[in-house]
């Protein structure tokens, strides 16, 4: 099978700092893509380089065959690429509804769209995540899971077919963590988009992730299916350090 | 190629793949109704009673018609320009220079003014690319105060000193009271016409990109909108309406001269004019305007001399009793409607 990305020998420095040497993985359609790494690994900046917000230093990123690695980030975004931020980022001035519909009159191109179209395609999105009895509320009056949920629909609004998630579990409670997770599980059967997803709490991907991606010091350290990366003696030691062994 | 479609409510216009619905609310127009026509009996009340309040309307409308673009580029780009006047310069020399030069009618410089002051635009539209912030505001503040220079160090073509004289008016019908009354009307017109564009501007699709990129350019950027094209798209047409007003002024007064639009202190008027009305809402400008242009007009009647110093004052107060304006008292009600407000970032 195709994928529908392919990371080729991803470089990505600030002057003397390597963030990101040569990575390189693939991402299929319709799958879950863990991205795991300990603080500081570079797991936003290879999304950040993927979303286009930081040019790659080398490296070739291709997306069904078509190579994005020069392209803006509003083009990528036409090409089917979103992506949500660990903090959340409203527009503060907008109400919920608006946040949405601006994102949904700028995505992928729709043919026969006018802006009160958009306005029910957004209401759509709205409704998705839970937020409708929200819709004219200012963005800067949500709470912090509210701001997820809007951050989720302002990206799926979008039409994505890849959706990047960065760190949905921080902080949230447990509860509302639940609901989190739940709520991508249910977009990506219901809009069928394939999900790339870092995350720090590993039994969240342990659960949710099809393959899983570990990285740390900007290197790949494993690829795998969750059980061989959690049990891979790379990672372990990423995550505990060197004399792991004596303690365990 | 271009369809049209009457609906009940709504005209839907298509064409090739875009859609655009245009709705038409009869029953929300008695407000806007009543205030164009009390604006447009105004002048002829003036006429009869008091000549010389038309002369503030003209000031009035042609404030709001400076701050209503300058709303449109502040919300379209996300940045506060500190030198629209630089606009007006370009506009009103472009149009004074020519007519003197040549001995053209308002009608025959107004394209080459609109041509200008839309090239000026372009050249310093990387600006709202490069520049953020503070430094956006620096350089906007310095573009009409090196014009001032120039037009002092060319003092041979531009009369810095003395200013251009023997523009060609606006209007000549041989009797000058009558010809305050037509201005007038022009005035109007020109600031109905620049309210009811930029408000559809703003209500539009594109309105809403505005904001966006108003609130948080990034992240516009990462939901997909091309920042860059609709920053330049907003300066350049902000930047051109400003240059109409440049060729209004030359022609209205019959000279010009920088000295009398370039400084800081006729673009501290049309800030205060910006946020008296309510943080760059284009009904609020409309506000501000007469309310600016009425109290200059009080000032230098009762104040004298000291006017200059209490007339920035005085204003000053204002905004801190009234943070969001005159139009905020009346928009309070309505609070969570929305309407794009500036956010200016630090």
């Amino acid at each position: 099978m195709a994928p529908l990305v392919k990371v080729s020998n991803l470089v990505k420095r600030f002057g003397g700092i390597v963030a990101v040497n040569d990575v390189s993985f693939e991402i299929y359609k319709g799958e879950t893509l863990g991205f795991i790494g300990p603080n500081g690994a570079g797991k936003s900046t290879v999304v950040n380089c993927l979303t286009g917000y930081l040019p790659a230093t080398s490296g070739k990123i291709e997306m069904n065959g078509v190579d994005i690695t020069h392209m803006k980030p509003h083009q990528r975004v036409h090409m089917g690429l979103a992506r949500t931020y660990q903090i959340p980022r409203p527009f503060p001035e907008l109400t919920a509804l608006t946040s949405v519909l601006a994102s949904s009159i700028s995505g992928k191109k729709r043919i026969n769209q006018s802006f009160q179209d958009a306005m029910y395609d957004a209401t759509h999105y709205l409704e998705f995540v839970g937020l409708f009895s929200k819709r004219n509320i200012l963005a800067r009056d949500l709470t912090f899971y509210e701001l997820r949920m809007l951050e989720l629909a302002r990206a799926l609004a979008t039409t994505p077919q890849l959706l990047f998630i960065d760190e949905v579990m921080a902080g949230l409670n447990p509860g509302e963590a639940k609901n989190a997770i739940k709520m991508i599980r249910k977009a990506k059967e219901e809009f069928g988009i394939t999900v790339f997803w870092i995350e720090h709490v590993m039994a969240v991907l342990m659960e949710a992730a099809d393959r899983i991606v570990a990285i740390n010091y900007g290197s790949k350290l494993a690829e795998g299916t969750p059980d061989e990366v959690v049990n891979n003696d790379d990672v372990i030691e990423a995550y505990l350090g060197k004399g792991w062994r004596e303690y365990a | 190629m271009v369809e049209m479609e009457l609906k009940r409510d709504r005209i839907v216009i298509r064409l090739g793949t875009k859609k655009w619905e245009w709705i038409l609310e009869p029953r929300y127009w008695r407000n806007t109704l009543l205030w164009a026509a009390f604006l447009m009996i105004a002048p002829a009340v003036a006429y009869f009673y008091s000549p010389g309040l038309i002369n503030t309307m003209i000031s009035a409308n042609i404030y709001a018609a400076i701050a209503m673009p300058l709303a449109l580029m502040t919300i379209g780009t996300g940045r506060m320009n500190f030198g629209p006047q630089f606009y007006i310069g370009v506009g009103g020399y472009t149009a004074a220079l020519l007519s003197i030069a040549y001995g053209w009618g308002p009608l025959t410089t107004l394209p080459f003014a609109i041509l200008m002051s839309m090239v000026a635009a372009l050249i310093f539209s990387p600006l709202v690319i490069m520049a953020r912030g503070l430094y956006y505001v620096l350089l906007t503040l310095l573009l009409p105060l090196v014009f001032l220079e120039v037009t002092f160090i060319y003092t041979d073509i531009f009369k810095g000193d003395t200013g251009l004289f023997g523009i060609v008016p606006l209007l000549d019908t041989g009797n000058a009271k009558n010809n305050f009354l037509l201005i007038g009307y022009f005035s109007t017109a020109i600031m109905f016409a620049y309210l009811w564009f930029i408000n559809k501007i703003l209500k539009s699709r594109y309105g809403l990109l505005m904001a966006s990129i108003n609130d948080d350019e990034d992240v516009a950027h990462s939901i997909g909108i091309n920042i860059n094209k609709i920053k330049i798209i907003a300066f350049v047409a902000a930047s051109t309406l400003i240059g109409i007003i440049g060729w209004f002024y030359a022609h209205y007064f019959s000279s010009f001269a920088g000295i009398t639009y370039l400084p800081l202190t006729f673009m501290l008027k049309v800030l205060l004019v910006l946020m008296i009305g309510g943080r760059a809402q284009v009904f609020g400008c409309v506000v501000g305007g007469y309310f600016v242009a009425f109290l200059e007009m009080l000032m230098i009647r009762f104040m004298g001399p000291i006017q200059p110093l209490l007339f920035p004052i005085i204003l000053l107060i204002l905004l801190f009793i009234l943070p969001e304006g005159l139009f905020g008292l009346y928009r309070k009600r309505r609070y969570r409607e929305y309407l794009p407000t500036i956010h200016v970032r630090r």
